[in-house]
């Protein structure tokens, strides 16, 4: 994991605001705050959990390029409201794409192994956030 | 001058074969942007000078590096003062996790009543982590457990049609002080009742973040089952909390409920000071079902 850009990341956090307002819902402020004090919180629990640290930047990398599948679905709140059963397991499954393989790039990066269902579940509280937001 | 070399420069459109005699102030840059592992495509002649200016102005060199010195001393200085005041070693013992023992432990706070062996296990003087005993303080499951808490408050809310992000705010920052408080007070109960001091604070707040895992549940059943799920769940995980925290008074060197009430025991602690430790240990386990409840019972009307 030497090659860390936030390019990808920054660039899917401006689509993810985009598609949001266009389902009718202003919040980019709350996007890039969110995904911000959301990069931080993992960025501390992955130095507290490994033996070798991790940097910021690297942390913003792979959550940020893991943020894609919630822009699709956000984009299916465009055309339909997910306040409903199917809106619901759309979410859940979306949240648990993205948080498995984050947690797959963070553990094969830092070799923690017993330890990827652990990270899997605050990255799937991360995009749980994101889901509100998209949903509500 | 330097803006027409550089404009010179890029006569040819790719970068990666760079001008054949590039002006001195060109050299490491355009060598650098080409070994890049991306791979820089080249839209177009325009776009590759402006950044290619801007990367080759030695002025922009500057501010870049006086930049990322700042940004540098910036992150020495916070890495310094958070290292004053919050031991990194200590709190990583706290971290030391796996799922086996993840899962083990959620199991014993939903149904602590078989299990036989409560205390903490040493080798040489140094407590084991928690990937090696079961018993041991761990804060990963009271910090997840306090973060789903709050999103499963804005999950409540939203289905009764009450969100907003203010709420959530709202409702993470109530809880986050009556966490601070019950520490404070636990703290202070301890300093005033116990003669040494094995508990340090990440102690108390583990012990003290336990029952989020039991508001998670309450609040889920009610939501899934109505109000009387809410209450079933409410007294379960109540009285399971408690009996572990109970389990727990060793720590607060009660030495059993019986002979703690008997009179001081042979290590010469005074009685007063013994009665104070069992207030301690049935205060703080009487407690946690009235914080449960407190928390949780405007999630589930």
């Amino acid at each position: 994991m030497n090659e860390t850009d936030l390019t990808g990341p920054i660039l899917f956090c401006g689509v993810l605001g985009a598609s949001l307002l266009l389902a009718g819902k202003v919040q980019f402020g709350y996007v890039y705050g969110t995904s911000a004090i959301g990069c931080l919180g993992i960025h501390a629990l992955l130095n507290l959990m490994s033996s070798s640290g991790v940097s910021y930047v690297c942390v913003a990398s792979i959550l940020g390029y893991c943020l894609l599948p919630m822009v699709i679905l956000s984009s299916c709140a465009i055309f339909f409201s997910l306040q409903g059963t199917f809106g619901t397991v759309l979410a859940l499954v979306i949240i648990g794409w993205c948080s498995l393989s984050a947690s797959k790039m963070v553990t094969s990066a830092l070799a923690m192994e017993g330890q990827q269902l652990l990270i899997a579940y605050p990255c799937a509280l991360l995009y749980g956030l994101f889901a509100l937001l998209t949903v509500f | 001058m330097a803006y027409h070399s550089g404009y010179g420069a890029h006569g040819s459109k790719h970068r990666a074969r760079a001008a054949p005699d590039p002006p001195p102030l060109f050299d490491d840059t355009s060598g650098g942007y080409s070994s890049q592992p991306g791979g820089y495509p080249a839209p177009g002649a325009d776009v590759a000078f402006n950044v290619n200016h801007l990367i080759g102005d030695p002025m922009a060199n500057m501010a870049m590096t006086y930049g990322s010195s700042i940004a540098f001393h910036g992150k020495d200085m916070v890495h310094k003062e958070l290292h004053r005041f919050v031991s990194v070693n200590k709190l990583k013992y706290f971290f030391a996790v796996d799922t086996a023992y993840v899962a083990k432990k959620l199991g014993l706070l939903v149904f602590p009543y078989t299990h036989q062996n409560w205390e903490v296990q040493y080798s040489r003087d140094v407590p084991l982590p928690p990937r090696q005993d079961l018993n041991a303080p761990d804060l990963y499951i009271p910090t997840m457990a306090f973060i789903t808490y709050v999103l499963l408050a804005g999950m409540a809310l939203g289905i009764q049609k009450r969100f907003s992000p203010e709420v959530l705010g709202l409702c993470a920052s109530t809880a986050l002080v009556w966490v601070v408080m019950e520490v404070l007070a636990l703290l202070l109960g301890v300093y005033l009742a116990t003669v040494r001091s094995d508990l340090s604070t990440f102690h108390l707040l583990a012990y003290s973040g336990y029952k989020y895992v039991g508001m998670i549940l309450s609040v889920l059943t009610g939501l899934l089952f109505g109000s009387d799920g809410y209450y079933v769940a409410l007294a379960w995980t109540s009285s399971a909390l408690m009996y572990f925290i109970l389990q727990l008074s060793p720590l607060f060197q009660v030495r059993s409920l019986r002979t703690a009430a008997l009179g001081p025991d042979s290590m010469g602690v005074p009685a007063p000071r013994q009665h104070l430790q069992l207030y301690l240990t049935l205060g703080a386990a009487a407690f946690q079902p009235l914080m449960i409840y407190w928390l949780t019972f405007h999630l589930v009307r």
